[in-house]
């Protein structure tokens, strides 16, 4: 009976139940768009890397004492004597050794292609071997110093054919070669966005500088099951510090480093789906109590001819289960869409995410409906609770019904959820118990405790604060404007539940930008105290500077100074720390790291400079010796000559450029260059002077302490809109749902609209109350927001280091912004309940009852 | 846009109908609810509409109002022909030349009573004559409840609100729908003098739909319905003289 009853229910009330769905389906279609992108994605790259080493049996190169290569850590090369060895050993069928180093392929117009962060690769082609997955699709293999071959994805991007003379940016500068064959891996035509070029042997270690040694060197075996044995035998010709592991080790290792960092990925997606979910099942507990509210007759009616509370309760649960269901099918679905639209927009933000085929996982599909029903599900509880008490008397006399919806506990429970809510945020922010899973879990549970408990709250002051927000409307407006404000002010528990949904989203928003604003205010702070140079020397793809961009620098009559700017890892008594390596003579000149103790000028190749923290858990003083074990094994014993205070630009262990050159013998890479300005030049002939080298080294950007900074608050500009534009979802369900509860209101109150039409109210004014009464509720909602979001911003900026976080700062031009928003929201959420209110016919609306 | 009324009937009528038809439904299915009603409603007098249940009696005061459109025919108040008025023409007239009670749930439920007086006014942006509403006001002897909200009104008192709204706009013509069909006989009765002392004392015109023989008797004249036609008229009617013609129509 109860289905019977459900399902007539559901289609008697399409509109409401497409309502509910809608909610559910955007959270749902969130969630599952997270899970499809990244599984979609680490499909995409596992089958590029598994192509990569394809036909690799074993690898040989040098190990690491520590860590892997995920951090970007390049290994040093293996001496190239080891090729003709391995290939002497028994059970070897080929070798093909290896490099992999950086080479800019410039267009026709002399730009550097670009690639929105992903590898500029320049490497060997190797015509006899087919190790590895890379074809030759069309052309030939490059002989000599004089030809090349590119991936043909590069190549149609770039307008390039075979016979082409084609640029190429080295660290030596630029070189011309002729274009022979174009390369893909597999059967695709590049290389997921990566460019790549690739010369013979010979002719690849001369221009890639690696004539000392390889990268790697890459082994085929004559018998795949003598893999143990061969590795054996290749492990006894090793020196050491150098390795030789199997190709599925190499394989696991890459998808590790991918399935790392898809899973932040997903991770930080799926925050933004629960918050989207979170903001629907606001909307639907919201619309399922309004609506048992209006069905407070029938449903009595229905306990009258002798239903029991528990089978309303379950009439009211059926129907959220199956709208549920419905919805959530219907979300995943749009979940496809979704997860392309997420897709083309961090593509669109420079990410360079490959082109993928859409994967829906079993796992996708059952997670997706155990959030959709369990979310729809625990929204309809209370409601249908409150339901399933309605006395059978309302049927006649409604008003002793919703004596029974109607709850008196809400302000207690609201105070201990907030408490309790606040309280864990703030331990989880401040203390993190169990780092960072305590962090991110004590966070997120005490923050989302604290918005139910703000929005519990929220329907003691919403009458008050929608009544002084109405005041100016009713001023401005006349008598829509009065009537706009008392009906924003008449069911406060409505009006807070409805303009919480929009609360969470601009409290979020909010918060980032707070907090986007206080980094960028320390940074700003700290560039101007910590960076002494002019100039900022960058790659723009991150792929770092050849070392002979600083020494060209050096050569320059317009520059005073310079230093490029390297990064190792090293570790210090069992911990492993990133050492910045800078030519020391030049330091001082460029930055000021505010040293307390010893001086840079004495340092000496074998020193060390200590940021304060680290000296002091050391408890090094000058004179101290560190051993400090750098990744590639090699231990030196260095001296600390120095301790300061500022470690914002350089980091908290410093040491000489020529230190990091004993140790480390793989191709450098500098992070980036500073530079200062000769006494005898203008700062505009400086800037020229460096930008003349950019014709030689395509891939440096110039950059002056002004520009440097501006880039850098772009960047964090960029991170907020992101932020943004996820909340974006989040938002778009909180406006339906504030148009929803709108409509169901304007539906409640048929007969006052009619009256007011029949006495004179024109259309226009019918539709101007409509809105201005969801005006008020946004701007209530955006109002708590903003407040409730700038206190968590301000905690959120005050938990960070000061070394990163010193100054709070509260963007008020951007928060005022957020609330004009919040108002706009409110006429768009408002168009279709003002719409239906004044095309209401007078005569039929003032005949309801 | 707006037409003048024909010679006889501007002189003296504050509304009327000519010849009004109001037909729902086609062929079998068809019903008349208005089958040719001419009437004209004098100005300064107070005219009752009786007739049993589905004689169209409600359905001519809503299409005298410009709340609902005829089939053919035409309706006018005071110089305006209905007809030719588009929607927001039609709220204007309402606001300012018609005055409205309804049988229940007559206010603003957010709205205060003086609120809810100068509604019509207010809505045209309108402040009204001050000494007139005071005068309305102290005549129903709602001073001290003017801050009130409806829900902290009687039903009678809510009734004297809804009275004191219709005259504060000088309106040319009141129409009542069942004003006292909510009420018991003595807050009734209350409601019925204040109608009659309006016409009496102010020169208000009022047109009252009612199915109630004491409520009619307050009126100037009686105009019976019967399926859609008016089939007889009564000035200076009595209860007892209404309540005899009402059985002859079988209401």
């Amino acid at each position: 009976m109860i289905g019977t009853l459900t399902r007539r229910s559901l289609g008697a009330h399409k509109g409401r139940s497409i309502f509910i769905g809608l909610a559910i389906v955007l959270g749902v279609a969130f969630v599952s768009a997270s899970f499809i992108l990244a599984d979609s994605l680490r499909n995409t790259f596992d089958k590029l890397f598994s192509g990569i080493s394809e036909g690799v049996d074993l690898e040989v190169r040098s190990s690491l004492a520590f860590g892997d290569d995920q951090s970007g850590t390049q290994r040093d090369p293996v001496a190239v004597e080891l090729v003709d060895q391995i290939r002497a050993v028994e059970g070897v069928a080929a070798v093909m050794p290896n490099i992999f180093a950086t080479a800019t392929v410039i267009d026709r117009e002399g730009e550097p292609v670009p690639t929105q962060g992903a590898p500029q690769i320049g490497t060997v082609w190797d015509a006899e071997n087919t190790i590895g997955g890379s074809k030759i699709r069309s052309g030939r293999a490059p002989v000599g110093l004089g030809e090349l071959v590119m991936d043909q994805a590069t190549a149609e991007r770039a307008d390039y054919e075979i016979g082409d003379t084609v640029e190429v940016g080295l660290d030596g500068g630029r070189q011309q070669f002729e274009l022979v064959g174009l390369v893909g891996l597999g059967d695709s035509k590049g290389y997921a966005g990566a460019t790549v070029v690739a010369w013979d042997i010979p002719s690849a270690q001369v221009l890639l500088g690696a004539e000392d040694g390889f990268d790697a060197i890459d082994i085929e075996l004559v018998d795949d099951s003598q893999s143990d044995a061969v590795q054996a035998r290749i492990e006894a010709l090793l020196p050491e510090r150098t390795e030789v592991i199997t190709g599925q080790q190499l394989a696991d290792e890459t998808k590790e480093g991918v399935n790392e960092f898809l899973g932040f990925f997903q991770n930080g997606l799926l925050a933004f789906a629960f918050i989207t979910l979170f903001v629907s099942a606001f909307i639907i507990n919201n619309v399922f109590a309004i609506t048992i509210g209006q069905r407070l007759r029938e449903l009595a009616l229905m306990r009258g001819i002798g239903a029991s509370g528990k089978q309303v309760r379950r009439l009211i649960v059926f129907e959220a289960f199956i709208i549920s269901v419905v919805a959530t099918l219907v979300g995943i679905v749009a979940g496809l869409g979704v997860s392309r639209l997420i897709v083309a927009l961090f593509n669109a933000a420079g990410a360079g995410f490959p082109p993928t085929a859409s994967i829906i996982k079993p796992r996708t599909i059952i997670f997706a409906l155990v959030v959709g029903i369990g979310v729809a599900l625990a929204s309809v509880l209370i409601p249908a609770r409150r339901a399933s008490k309605i006395p059978p008397v309302a049927a006649m006399r409604p008003e002793l019904g919703f004596a029974a919806l109607t709850s008196t506990r809400r302000i207690v429970v609201g105070v201990i959820a907030a408490g309790l809510g606040a309280a864990m945020f703030l331990l989880g922010i401040f203390v993190a118990p169990g780092g960072t899973a305590g962090l991110i879990g004590f966070g997120a549970i005490g923050a989302l405790l604290l918005f139910l408990g703000v929005a519990s709250l929220s329907t003691t002051f919403a009458r008050p604060v929608a009544r002084a927000l109405g005041t100016p409307v009713a001023k401005l407006l006349g008598t829509p404007g009065q009537l706009a404000k008392e009906n924003a002010a008449r069911a406060p528990k409505r009006t807070a539940a409805t303009a919480s949904a929009l609360m969470i989203g601009v409290a979020l928003v909010s918060a980032a930008a707070v907090f986007a604003a206080s980094l960028k205010e320390t940074f700003v702070d700290t560039l101007k105290n910590a960076v002494t140079a002019d100039y900022i020397i960058t790659n723009e793809s991150f792929n770092g500077l050849p070392p002979a961009v600083a020494a060209t620098i050096a050569e320059l009559p317009e520059i005073a100074s310079v230093t490029p700017v390297r990064g190792i890892q090293a570790q210090v008594e069992g911990e492993t720390k990133n050492l910045a390596a800078m030519d020391l003579e030049a330091l001082p000149d460029l930055l000021d790291i505010e040293l307390r103790e010893g001086s840079i000028e004495a340092a000496t190749d074998d020193g060390i400079l200590l940021f304060k923290d680290p000296a002091k858990d050391l408890g090094a003083s000058i004179g101290d010796v560190l051993a400090v074990t750098f990744i590639n094994g090699i231990t030196k014993d260095l001296t600390v000559q120095g301790i300061y205070e500022d470690d914002s630009v350089a980091g908290s262990w410093i040491i000489s450029i020529k230190t990091l050159e004993s140790v480390s013998s793989a191709t450098p890479q500098d992070f980036f260059v500073v530079a200062r300005l000769a006494d005898t030049a203008t700062i505009e002939e400086g800037k020229a002077a460096l930008e003349a080298l950019v014709e030689t080294y395509p891939a440096m950007k110039v950059q002056d302490q002004a520009e440097f900074r501006r880039q850098q608050e772009g960047q964090i500009d960029q991170l907020l809109a992101v932020i943004s534009i996820l909340l974006v979802f989040a938002i778009v369900i909180a406006i339906m749902g504030i148009a929803i509860t709108l409509a169901l209101s304007v539906y409640e109150r048929t007969r006052e609209i009619g009256l007011m039409r029949a006495v004179g109210m024109t259309r226009r004014q019918t539709r101007r109350m409509v809105r201005w009464e969801s005006v008020i509720v946004t701007v209530f909602g955006g109002l708590v927001g903003v407040v409730l979001g700038s206190l968590l911003g301000i905690a959120l900026a005050s938990a960070v280091p000061e070394t990163v976080i010193n100054t709070l700062v509260v963007p008020t031009g951007q928060i005022i912004g957020y609330l004009v928003v919040a108002g706009l929201a409110g006429i768009v959420a408002a168009f279709y309940p003002a719409a239906k209110a004044s095309r209401m016919n007078v005569l039929e609306a003032i005949s309801t009852t | 846009m707006t037409m003048t009324a024909p010679q006889p009937a501007a002189t003296t009528a504050a509304a009327g109908a000519i010849d009004a038809k109001k037909i729902y439904g086609i062929g079998d299915s068809e019903v008349r609810a208005l089958d040719g009603i001419t009437v004209t409603f004098e100005t300064g007098k107070f005219t009752a509409i009786m007739g049993p249940s589905g004689s169209g009696k409600s359905t001519l005061l809503h299409c005298l109002a410009g709340l609902d459109t005829l089939t053919t025919g035409a309706v006018f108040i005071g110089e305006t022909y209905l007809a030719k008025l588009n929607d927001k023409q039609l709220t204007e007239l309402r606001r300012t030349q018609v005055g409205f009670i309804f049988q229940a749930y007559n206010l603003v439920p957010t709205l205060t009573a003086a609120e809810n007086i100068t509604l019509p006014l207010t809505l045209g942006g309108a402040d009204g004559d001050k000494a007139w509403i005071d005068q309305v006001i102290d005549t129903v002897g709602l001073r001290n409840r003017l801050d009130h909200r409806p829900s902290e009104l009687s039903g009678g008192q809510q009734q004297r609100v809804a009275v004191a709204r219709a005259l504060a706009s000088r309106p040319t013509i009141i129409f009542a729908d069942e004003p006292t069909g909510n009420l018991d006989s003595r807050t009734g009765a209350e409601i019925l003098d204040f109608m009659r002392l309006a016409v009496k004392q102010y020169g208000q015109t009022i047109v009252m739909v009612t199915h109630d023989p004491n409520a009619a008797s307050y009126a100037d004249r009686v105009v019976f319905l019967a399926d859609g036609k008016i089939v007889d008229e009564m000035a200076d009617p009595t209860a007892a003289a209404i309540m005899a013609r009402m059985q002859g129509l079988g209401g």
